[in-house]
């Protein structure tokens, strides 16, 4: 196996770009590991550990607690217990759905008495964020307006009405007024326990006291009153979620113009169809009556907002559309929170704190030296046993775990113990690759091979090991994560599946390109060759001479 | 030359010792959930800044009242929030209430007393399961690779499955160890042991088809007189890397074990029998049933099934 000269000066040539390349690598993870790296990636994010995102049983995290709010829930369905227990059981699961749709979170979500959510989300050191994740969700309701004698009844005349309780008895619930320019409400009407009138503005502050100050405009908003139909006899409110089957974004173009609009369509379940056509039916008959129009209008209402208010223009519907200023993004968006996102009751954050870490608040110090003794005792072993391969093996670990943190930091990974397990075992395949290699290289070298083929011959003997056992731990990787993250949010599983991936793929190109080429820049020397012992073979070989 | 592959039946014999006592225990008693995926209680204490009170000084005192298997987090300014499995009676928080009052010289003003809350599981019972189904899935993939990797061999799809055998092997090993463990010594467990049991299912695999790669070599190059003298070679050509790799991945847990030690046993503990296990079954269990299956000596266990051909003489 005597290498012609001109191949080993292409090979030398190679060679010197391939360092060239592994110089770079570390430069650039070097720059990525640094605290400068980390304000132009994650300038939100906690700059300690390296910038790296820990997860909650490594760092703590921020912990929410939420109560479901049950006063916004229509009095006339008389939630019982067990109905509650439910509505808590599928907020957690919404939460727990719309936490897992932002990446490798590790959030831990559980459910806390009887009325209460608990979600700790590692890694955000900016609470206002966590909480806008959790708590942008649709809640969406239908309304109709209110009448007082033979008008649409107005913020002005509940303001200027004596009495303490609603205009129209029959149906209970807040009123939300809404003045023409503008879909947030004006103000929104509740009953206290004892039946007094409190208006809050839209983001909950009472202003009771301060609501007959509004300017005149403000006070002719329009009074919305929850929409109501008939549902195996009983009057029952028309709200998303129990009754929303499924919602998907749609495009429509106008006949006249061509133009195209967007809108989110609505299939609702046999009960939402029976209690939305029981309203239909309700508000049909003043699409052409004259006396007051505006009542066959049914209000869209989304978190509060009145997005549209069409008539309704039949009695009975087999299709239904959200229709409002739309573009093909926004109604994809609501079709999705619709679905996924719409929590079975209303939550309010009962309290938010910081929290330490699960696994104990100095975890991360006592794991960083035992990462930092592991990989000591991993590099003695190594050096020991295979000599100067096992330096160069060590230089390249180094490399490697340089490589992945950066990896690791990019994207970002939030590390967690599962987290932490792939890139152990990871780093393991990663030792074990050069194991295989240097193994193979000895026993080449025993069997007489000169130093330079001895050393191709191993890396080009163990490379189908490598393969083989790195592309089965892929498709392990590829599978776990994808059931991870698709049949069941586990972040646990999608964690591991993830490091260990990131791990395997620059452990498969540190092995073969990290220790090859600096084996090849650091031992091919002549004297290497007269020093046999230091690749752990004592045997001197038995003929040929050096050929590079 | 040591001939793993003449005393195969003794290997399978020592596996068998092993895991027949470990599927019996979890086939009676089961795992010990622990408190990951049972409800517990939320204890939220509360100390402000009057007494100094650490997280170490809160768990031992947990687990002085008897509650060895509990969380305990700080929330900031003498701020605890301690999760321990399963529901306390009135009287239960009375105790833990006047204990902690006691050990840390603290008075709970009225408005800020301990508060007990019954949490759900922090992790789903379904997570387990499900983490159960993928490794099921991943399994199936791997076997469509090697099956593929190994299709110039004669009847690829058994090098597959004897590799899944192996894994099924470990993983038995492992959750038989910790059945047995937790009505002996009370070990748990915990989201902790899921992480291991994938770690150890990655890990055993991949051992596997080192050795199966070797012997794959070593058969297109013709080396050993027949198929069962090729596999030995082979075992015993990979046995320094089988056991170097594992030394190395065995140090570093000991270093973990040791220097971070307490919050992570479990994790620890799963992983040490795991490599032991898998290093176990990729050199004394994966290629010598392949060597039963090629041969047919299975049949002379199943030869009583009317339907089972007699074995071919054959020694």
């Amino acid at each position: 196996m005597k290498r012609r000269p001109t191949d080993a000066a292409k090979r030398f040539l190679w060679n010197r770009w391939f360092l060239l390349l592994i110089v770079a690598l570390v430069g650039v993870s070097l720059w990525v590991m640094s605290s400068g790296g980390s304000s132009v990636l994650h300038p939100n994010q906690d700059k300690s550990d390296l910038g790296l995102r820990l997860g909650l049983d490594l760092k703590g995290g921020v912990q929410l607690v939420y109560q479901a709010d049950y006063s916004q829930i229509p009095q006339s369905e008389n939630w019982d217990a067990d109905q509650k227990s439910l509505a808590i059981s599928g907020a957690v699961k919404t939460i727990e759905s719309r936490v897992n749709g932002l990446g490798v979170l590790e959030p831990i979500i559980q459910r806390q008495g009887s009325d209460r959510v608990l979600v700790e989300l590692p890694g955000i050191s900016d609470v206002e964020q966590a909480k806008s994740v959790i708590e942008a969700t649709a809640f969406l309701e239908f309304r109709e307006v209110e009448v007082k004698g033979s008008s649409v009844a107005t913020l002005n005349d509940y303001i200027s009405d004596s009495g303490t309780g609603l205009f129209d008895t029959s149906v209970p619930g807040s009123r939300m007024f809404y003045a023409s320019t503008s879909q947030d409400p004006v103000a929104i009407l509740k009953l206290s326990d004892n039946g007094t009138r409190i208006y809050t503005d839209k983001d909950g502050n009472d202003i009771t006291d301060s609501v007959g100050t509004l300017s005149t405009a403000d006070k002719n908003a329009q009074c919305w009153m929850p929409a109501t139909g008939t549902l195996n006899g009983v009057q029952t409110q028309l709200i998303g979620p129990g009754y929303l089957k499924s919602a998907k974004s749609e495009a429509s173009s106008k006949s006249t113009t061509g133009a195209v609009t967007w809108g989110v369509g609505i299939d609702w379940n046999s009960d939402g169809w029976t209690l939305f056509n029981s309203i239909a039916q309700d508000l049909f008959p003043y699409y052409s009556s004259s006396s007051v129009n505006q009542r066959c209008l049914l209000g869209i209402v989304l978190d509060n907002k009145l997005i549209s208010s069409p008539q309704i223009m039949a009695s009975s519907y087999t299709t239904a559309e959200i229709t409002g200023n739309f573009d093909s993004s926004s109604s994809h968006q609501l079709a999705v929170e619709l679905t996924s996102g719409a929590l079975p009751v209303p939550l309010k954050t009962l309290y938010e704190s910081q929290i330490s870490a699960t696994l104990g608040g100095d975890f991360v110090h006592k794991a960083f030296i035992a990462g930092l003794v592991g990989f000591l005792v991993i590099a003695l072993f190594m050096i020991f046993y295979y000599r100067l391969p096992g330096v160069v093996a060590t230089a390249a670990l180094a490399i490697y775990v340089l490589i992945v943190l950066a990896i690791y930091k990019l994207i970002p990974v939030t590390l967690s113990l599962a987290g932490i397990a792939g890139f152990v075992v990871s780093m393991g395949m990663a030792v074990d690759a050069n194991v295989l290699i240097f193994e193979r290289m000895k026993e080449e070298l025993r069997a007489g091979r000169t130093l330079g083929s001895a050393m191709d011959a191993g890396f080009s003997r163990a490379w189908p090991s490598i393969r083989d056992s790195n592309i089965s731990t892929f498709i392990t990787c590829a599978i776990l994560y994808w059931f991870g993250g698709h049949i069941v949010a586990s972040s646990t599983v999608k964690g591991f599946a993830l490091t260990l991936f990131i791990g395997v793929a620059v452990s498969m190109f540190s092995a073969i390109m990290i220790s090859r080429t600096l084996l090849w820049t650091f031992l091919t020397g002549s004297w290497a060759a007269r020093h046999l012992n230091w690749f752990g073979v004592e045997m001197k070989p038995a003929a040929g001479t050096e050929d590079v | 030359m040591f001939d793993f592959v003449g005393k195969r039946y003794w290997f399978f014999l020592l596996s068998a010792l092993v895991i027949v006592p470990g599927v019996i225990s979890l086939a009676i008693v089961g795992l010990k959930p622990g408190v990951d995926f049972k409800s517990g209680t939320s204890i939220t204490l509360s100390f402000g800044d009057i007494v100094s009170v650490s997280e170490d000084d809160l768990r031992g005192e947990m687990s002085s009242l008897g509650y060895t298997d509990s969380l305990v987090q700080s929330t900031g300014s003498g701020s605890f929030y301690i999760t321990i499995p399963g529901t306390l009676s009135t009287e239960d928080e009375h105790t833990i209430t006047s204990d902690m009052e006691n050990r840390f010289q603290y008075t709970f003003p009225a408005d800020q007393q301990p508060e007990y809350l019954v949490v759900s599981p922090m992790v789903a019972s379904e997570t387990a399961r499900n983490a159960a189904t993928a490794v099921a899935i991943a399994a199936l993939g791997i076997l469509l690779y090697i099956t593929f990797a190994f299709r110039k061999m004669p009847n690829p799809f058994r090098w597959g499955v004897c590799a899944i055998v192996a894994l099924l092997h470990d993983i038995l090993v492992v959750m038989g160890i910790f059945s047995i463990l937790g009505w002996v010594a009370g070990v748990k467990v915990d989201v902790m042991f899921i992480t291991g049991m994938l770690t150890v299912a990655g890990y055993s695999v991949h051992d596997t088809i080192v050795v199966f790669d070797r012997i794959r070599e070593n058969m297109s190059k013709h080396v050993g007189t027949d198929f069962e003298d090729t596999v030995n070679v082979s075992i015993v050509q990979t046995l320094t890397r089988s056991l170097n790799t594992s030394l190395t991945v065995f140090l570093v847990l000991l270093t973990l074990l040791l220097l971070v030690g307490g919050t992570i046993h479990n994790f620890t503990l799963v992983l040490l029998i795991g490599v032991v296990t898998g290093t176990y079954s990729s050199v004394c269990n994966a290629s010598q049933l392949l060597i039963v299956w090629e041969k047919g000596e299975w049949r002379r266990f199943f030869s009583w099934l009317p339907f089972v051909r007699k074995p071919s003489p054959q020694t």
